[in-house]
């Protein structure tokens, strides 16, 4: 009985996005690891400009979620994602879609930092370099507008053509974020961006995050429910492959529609 | 509880006896030692003997040993820059052959080979990482010299115009034995070697790093040349320097399709010899004592072209570390 709530409170929230709002638009997604089911039904509206946090207990396919927004689980044979994911309208689990392209347009960060074995300057450079051919000075610009939007400019302006793997944990994590955002992508996934980070890395992130969604929409998977509180305007809560509760972030956090969700949030489960 | 046990009323800390593990690890550190320490000894033992065995030779001969190309046995005169040339160029040959298929290797069992075929080839490499050299040596001299000579040898001295580049590149006895054919011997050799390495380092690159720069939009090819191959350039270089070592000191294989002539090869398709080819070939029949001195200087010669390998890579090691 407490499904059918759900249900009902659930399409009501999916109503409340102007559909015009919506930049990309999973509808009724499964998703399997060979035969094991991990998504079931999944259906959810990412908003335009806006910040998305998917919160749940560990295993509960918040970041496979993720991993079907730029496909990143075809690189794994056994990995099948069934249902439609509209991004501006376009469904990118067709056959026919340009992997590289796609994953150029919906870019991600994942949950350790990942520097590539290259100076700082490359390390932002090089997805752009991929699909633009920058002059010079175009190209210090661009480094530099992605740094000074991941809030690492003042850090290492002096140091760009160190090693991108001699920064700390948190500098790697932002120059990770800079690297995503230096290719202008539509859509920024954001896997766990704060899970190794210190607490004032992870506030300078959070920031950086909040500034970025002028430019992009955003998906958050965060373990971290105030942060998901402090940086989200929607929130979706995710139990066991189902999508449990989708809303505005404050009433997903001060009146939330299930029992299931309301005891993740108060800390009695997950 | 901690500031019970500080407190001064507490009672004193029980004395514990040594851990029963204490004399084990006496044995054991000196035994890692003495291994350490053998190995160090062998290594000089076995300079030392070269350089005492060769010395008749080095001292009759002085640097010209390496620089002049007449090795004759009957006059007891020796100059090994015959086979310096050969081991070098077909060395350096067959890593130029085989690194890139060695890669294209690599790649393809780590980013692109469809999961049923993964591990038929993965396996195929190592078990070819195990056939005996002299396998390789009957199969080169049976099947691959015959077959190179008509296909290959014969026609391209026909096209090669006289006085032309071509004819000099091409001049030799078209028998289908020689440098070149050694040295492609030798690529197939270190080839299932350099790719299994590869293939294991590549493997290393951690999940999120690639994925990375998959996430960026890269493709197959940009994600390998620019990040996962540079992530493990270290290693790389390393697997490259072995199968380079190996093809150096290579006997077996060479000294059956390299030809055996001691003079300097005219051509790449000339015959000519290795080092250790040479070795292999007169050991046996070494008739005067300088002969005798003559092959074991051209072991230690051979004992200081590996150490420089080495050597190169451990520098190539240090400037690619110091940059990154």
């Amino acid at each position: 009985m407490n499904n059918v709530n759900a249900a009902e409170v659930f399409e009501s929230s999916i109503a409340d996005i102007d559909r015009a709002q919506v930049k990309v638009d999973v509808r009724n997604l499964d998703f399997f690891y060979g035969a094991s089911r991990a998504l079931k039904g999944v259906s959810i509206p990412f908003a335009r400009n806006k910040v998305t946090a998917l919160i749940g207990p560990s295993g509960c396919g918040k970041s496979t979620l993720l991993r079907t927004l730029n496909r990143m689980y075809a690189l794994y044979p056994g990995q099948k994602a069934t249902g439609e994911i509209m991004l501006d309208g376009e469904n990118i689990l067709g056959p026919r879609v340009d992997l590289a392209r796609l994953r150029a347009r919906v870019g991600m960060v994942f949950q350790k930092p990942t520097p590539f074995p290259m100076s700082i300057y490359d390390n932002v450079a090089f997805g752009v370099r991929l699909y633009e051919n920058l002059s010079k000075p175009d190209m210090d610009a661009r480094v530099e507008e992605a740094l000074t939007r991941a809030a690492l400019w003042d850090e290492v302006k002096d140091k760009l053509k160190g090693p991108g793997l001699g920064l700390s944990g948190g500098q790697q994590q932002r120059l990770c974020v800079a690297r995503g955002v230096a290719v202008r992508p539509e859509v920024l996934l954001l896997d766990e961006p704060t899970s190794a980070l210190d607490p004032i890395s992870s506030a300078k992130l959070e920031d950086t995050v909040t500034r970025l969604k002028a430019d992009h929409t955003i998906v958050i998977v965060t373990h971290n429910l105030g942060q998901a509180a402090r940086v989200s305007d929607y929130t979706g809560f995710m139990y066991l492959g189902e999508l449990v509760e989708f809303g505005a972030t404050q009433d997903v956090f001060t009146r939330p529609a299930t029992s299931r969700t309301s005891d993740y949030i108060t800390g009695r489960f997950g | 509880m901690t500031d019970l046990a500080l407190s001064p009323s507490a009672p004193p800390p029980r004395r514990r006896a040594a851990p029963r593990g204490a004399a084990i690890a006496r044995v054991f550190e000196g035994l890692c030692f003495a291994a350490a320490t053998f190995l160090l000894a062998a290594l000089s033992g076995l300079l030392i003997s070269l350089l005492i065995g060769g010395w008749p030779a080095i001292r009759k001969f002085g640097f010209g040993f390496l620089t002049t190309a007449t090795w004759n046995p009957v006059t007891d005169v020796y100059g090994a820059a015959g086979p310096i040339v050969g081991t070098l160029v077909t060395a350096t040959l067959a890593l130029v052959v085989s690194l890139p298929i060695a890669c294209g290797v690599a790649f393809f069992l780590t980013e692109l080979c469809p999961a049923p075929l993964r591990r038929p080839i993965g396996t195929a490499v190592e078990l070819l990482a195990g056939v005996p050299s002299i396998v390789y040596g009957m199969w080169g001299l049976f099947v691959f010299a015959p077959a190179f000579s008509k296909y290959v040898q014969l026609p391209m001295m026909m096209a090669a115009k006289p006085g032309s580049l071509l004819e000099k590149l091409t001049m030799g006895v078209p028998n289908g034995s020689g440098i070149f054919s050694a040295s492609m011997i030798l690529a197939i050799m270190i080839l299932p070697f350099m790719a299994a390495t590869l293939r294991e380092l590549l493997m290393t690159v951690p999940a999120g790093v690639r994925e990375s720069a998959y996430g960026l939009g890269a493709t197959t090819a940009e994600v390998v040349t620019s990040v996962t191959l540079p992530y493990v350039r270290t290693g790389a270089i390393g697997a490259v320097m072995l199968g380079l070592g190996r093809a150096l000191g290579e006997t077996m294989a060479v000294t059956f399709i390299i030809g055996n002539s001691h003079g300097f090869p005219a051509s790449i398709f000339d015959s000519g010899s290795t080092i250790a080819s040479t070795i292999a070939n007169e050991f046996t029949e070494a008739s005067t004592p300088m002969h005798t001195a003559a092959l074991i200087a051209l072991g230690l010669v051979l004992f200081v072209i590996t150490f420089m390998v080495l050597g190169l890579a451990r520098l190539m090691l240090r400037t690619q570390e110091a940059r990154s």
